[in-house]
């Protein structure tokens, strides 16, 4: 087997796919490896850590099939810190020989019948959506935030996608914040499946600036994302997810509600003037509204340190009163992007509603704190 | 029998090296031995992939040195639930639950596009009590004779009672006995918008092909027709057309035909000559049921004081109910509490609209007096006149079932001294009910006004 690839192609590819083969998982050496493939053609570089599994497709050809698998980590530093130009990479029996001009390296590699087998996916059967790359990093970025690290409650570590008769949607939770985002309409299949936030994490910082789309395909025990050369796929996240839409308060089911149109600055500024007070108080911080104002009230009080107020000015003409945790209410201000946004109380025990002022893709709840 | 599965895993550690066992069989289990056919359980796709690859012979060697007989072996996908052990055994048996998967995914839209029938309504999760018995009973002799002696089947009650659920349920349960039915299911407003396109474009009888031949066909939301004269007329004659024939047409409204404004009294007429059914709101029973059935059918845990705080607070209609319900199911799962603790820490509050109901005896008396066009005095007097009885038989039978009042209490509010009239009013109101359009109308549309 030999491969001839451009330098930087090649430490590109070897620096995405040597992610997952280092990650914590290491009870079985050969995970920590990369598999080079040579069939029909085409290269190929895969590492999986049994959750996932990451391909990677070479620009370039090869003519004869082979396959060997190397420590993934030191090829990567090693391919990185070559010059730029040609790396010519040849495999006898399990030597491998990396060559560039005058430098060259030979690892032992593994024989790749010990890599794990990967399933394949069943693309006759798969749902298929194609999302523009920019509406899919805003939308898995803006949502991701919510999901918990918690392994005992599974379904909460996951983005759960799901669709209704023309939208798919992706939301997450960890009990006490929640967020939505519809990323394509005029679709005319289902889906239900909850990814694991950590495969989202890896697709994420896969997609190279060239890439105009992300391909996603869900069959029944696997979901791929396909963005250019690379694909990584990834088991689904066994469990059942809140039917999360209910929860979403609205002014036309609540009996009262206070809409409130906030630069994005300002709000950002008061949470987190407030929230340094809040820490002790485990970060709860109080939302105010005062008509007799025309203000909302920020506050928060350390016992210990002393206590902060800041005012907003705003229109409105409710009283109302919500305890939120300061870094709930950071994060979801945070996910957003324009510089006006649109924050709904429906009182002190209904959650908080966090929008942008007119786009209405994402939604943010945040569980108010009994206060 | 479990325990076998802890002995083939320390049988499968000295066959396999222990790094291999660590990654691929930490969270594995037995789920089945049917007659030697083994199903085990594996956390996800990639594991399912590698054990079958490289491990299928060491395990069935490890199961039959454990006197299990092995013809074949699957392994599922079935997540073994963590359990907090701090060893490194593995997952006592005991923890692990097979469960299906929950993930789903369709090339297609949940609704059949051919019928417009959702498979979700059926009989199974319909729940019968008094306020529906007859129309249920009904809708099942249509089942039974299809385009016999109830075609046309003409049904009506108040919006979010589970009309659609029921019209769609007999869709389901026809198409079940005989899949090769033709049956469509359409709201009115769709008859009316698939003939308004007919009409501009250039075969302006384009619009029949899919209501020809049909079998059965089922039309909901009819008071929508109100004012669609020409669609009426071509509503009128396609139902003839499928009468004469006897193929099963099947109707539901929201009011009786001749209240609808604007039907022609002939098609009023042809709607309802085999009798008209409708739903009623649930009473509190009733709405516990639901909410029991609804639980059960999607094996969700809720304790009964949390259903009844349902059932009690919301008061408008089913859609509601369900919709509070749902709520709450979806918070109990977000916030990893039971249904009751939400309800008890007061994070759950039903919508004002399902519970903007108020009304008092008073009310309830004027009201009625007024809509049957006499006084309140004259209503209240003795008179035995048959419609000022039956006014105040009606204000009887509304306290009782609105307010929930006693018998000795309605009495009393009606400045009445013998409880037994109340009984045997509210007796006779129940009873002609049943029987008589008109005065289970008037009842309902009081029910509407006591509120208002």
């Amino acid at each position: 087997m030999e491969i001839t690839v451009d330098q930087s192609k090649l430490a590109k590819a070897l620096a995405i796919v040597s992610k997952v083969a280092t990650s914590s998982r290491t009870t079985l050496p050969i995970l920590s490896n990369v598999l080079i493939k040579v069939l029909n053609g085409k290269v190929t570089l895969t590492t999986t850590n049994l959750d996932m599994a990451v391909v990677d497709y070479l620009p370039t050809s090869s003519s004869k099939n082979g396959e060997i698998t190397v420590p993934a980590r030191l090829l990567a530093d090693f391919v990185a810190n070559l010059p730029k130009g040609e790396v010519k990479i040849s495999v006898k029996e399990t030597k491998i020989t990396t060559t560039s001009g005058k430098y060259k390296s030979t690892m032992n590699g593994t024989s790749a019948s010990d890599f794990p087998e990967l399933p394949e996916l069943n693309e006759k059967e798969a749902v298929i959506y194609k999302i523009p790359v920019d509406d899919f990093k805003d939308g898995m970025s803006s949502v991701k935030i919510a999901a918990s690290n918690d392994t005992t409650r599974p379904s909460f570590t996951g983005v759960f996608f799901n669709t209704d008769s023309e939208n798919l949607y992706i939301a997450a939770t960890d009990g006490y914040r929640l967020a939505e985002r519809k990323l394509i309409s005029g679709i005319s299949s289902e889906v239900k499946a909850i990814v694991p936030a950590s495969t989202i994490t890896e697709v994420l910082s896969s997609i190279s600036d060239d890439v105009e789309e992300v391909e996603i395909l869900f069959d029944e025990s696997q979901v791929c994302f396909r963005m250019g050369e690379i694909e990584i796929t990834s088991r689904y996240i066994d469990g059942s997810f809140p039917d999360y839409r209910k929860l979403i308060p609205n002014s036309e089911t609540t009996a009262e509600s206070i809409e409130l149109i906030l630069k994005r600055d300002e709000i950002l500024r008061v949470t987190k003037l407030a929230a340094l007070f809040a820490k002790e108080v485990g970060g709860s911080i109080v939302l105010e509204t005062s008509a007799s104002k025309s203000a909302l009230l920020v506050s928060s009080v350390a016992n210990e340190y002393g206590e902060n107020v800041s005012e907003i000015e705003t229109s409105v003409d409710k009283d109302m009163k919500v305890v939120l945790n300061s870094r709930y209410l950071l994060d979801a201000i945070n996910a957003l992007s324009s510089d006006e946004m649109k924050l709904s109380m429906f009182g002190g025990l209904m959650p908080v509603k966090i929008e942008d002022a007119k786009d209405t893709n994402y939604v943010h709840i945040v569980m108010p704190l009994k206060g | 029998m479990f325990d076998v599965w802890k002995n083939v895993l320390e049988e499968l550690k000295k066959t396999i090296s222990s790094e291999k066992f660590n990654t691929f069989f930490q969270k594995t289990s037995l789920i089945s031995i049917d007659d030697g056919e083994i199903k085990i359980g594996v956390p996800n796709i990639f594991m399912q992939a590698n054990i079958k690859k490289s491990f299928d012979k060491n395990i069935r060697e490890a199961l039959e040195h454990n006197n299990i007989e092995v013809k074949t072996t699957e392994y599922v996908i079935a997540e073994a639930n963590k359990v907090k052990k701090k060893s490194r055994e593995v997952v006592s048996i005991e923890d692990i639950k097979p469960h299906k998967s929950r993930t789903y995914i369709s090339n297609s839209p949940a609704k059949s596009i051919e019928t417009g029938l959702s498979k979700d309504y059926t009989f199974e999760n319909f729940v019968v009590g008094t306020n529906n018995d007859l129309a249920v009973y009904s809708a099942k002799t249509v089942i039974d004779d299809p385009g016999g002696k109830r075609n046309p089947f003409f049904l009506y009650g108040k919006s979010g009672v589970g009309k659609t659920h029921l019209i769609q349920a007999i869709g389901n349960e026809l198409l079940k006995k005989n899949p090769n039915l033709k049956i469509l299911y359409t709201p009115i407003s769709h008859f009316y918008s698939d003939f308004i396109a007919a009409i501009r474009s250039k075969n302006p009888d384009s619009w029949k092909t899919k209501y020809e031949n049909l079998d059965v066909l089922i039309i909901d939301d009819f008071q929508l027709i109100s004012g669609k004269d020409k669609s009426q007329v071509e509503f009128f004659n396609l139902f003839n057309d499928m009468y004469l024939s006897k193929r099963q047409v099947i109707v539901a409204s929201d009011r009786l035909p001749e209240e609808i404004k604007d039907v022609d009294v002939r098609l009023a007429g042809r709607l309802t000559q085999n009798g008209a059914f409708d739903i009623q709101l649930p009473g509190y029973e009733e709405k516990c049921a639901i909410l029991q059935a609804k639980a059960e059918y999607e094996g969700k845990e809720i304790e009964q004081k949390a259903i009844e705080y349902i059932a009690e607070n919301v008061k408008t209609n089913i859609r509601d109910l369900n919709a509070e319900y749902e709520k709450l199911i979806a918070l109990s799962e977000l916030r990893g509490m039971t249904p009751l603790e939400i309800i008890n820490s007061g994070f759950s509050k039903p919508s004002v609209s399902s519970t903007r109901r108020n009304t008092t005896a008073k009310k309830i008396i004027d009201k009625t007096a007024k809509y049957y066009e006499m006084s309140t005095d004259t209503m209240l007097s003795k008179s035995r006149v048959a419609h000022i009885k039956n006014a105040r038989q009606v204000a009887m039978y509304l306290l009782q079932n609105e307010l929930h009042l006693s018998t000795t209490r309605t009495a009393s509010e009606l400045g009445m001294k013998d409880h037994t009239t109340v009984m045997n009013g509210v007796k006779r109101i129940n009873t002609e009910m049943k029987l008589n359009f008109k005065l289970r109308e008037d009842i309902n549309i009081l029910r509407e006004k006591i509120y208002e």
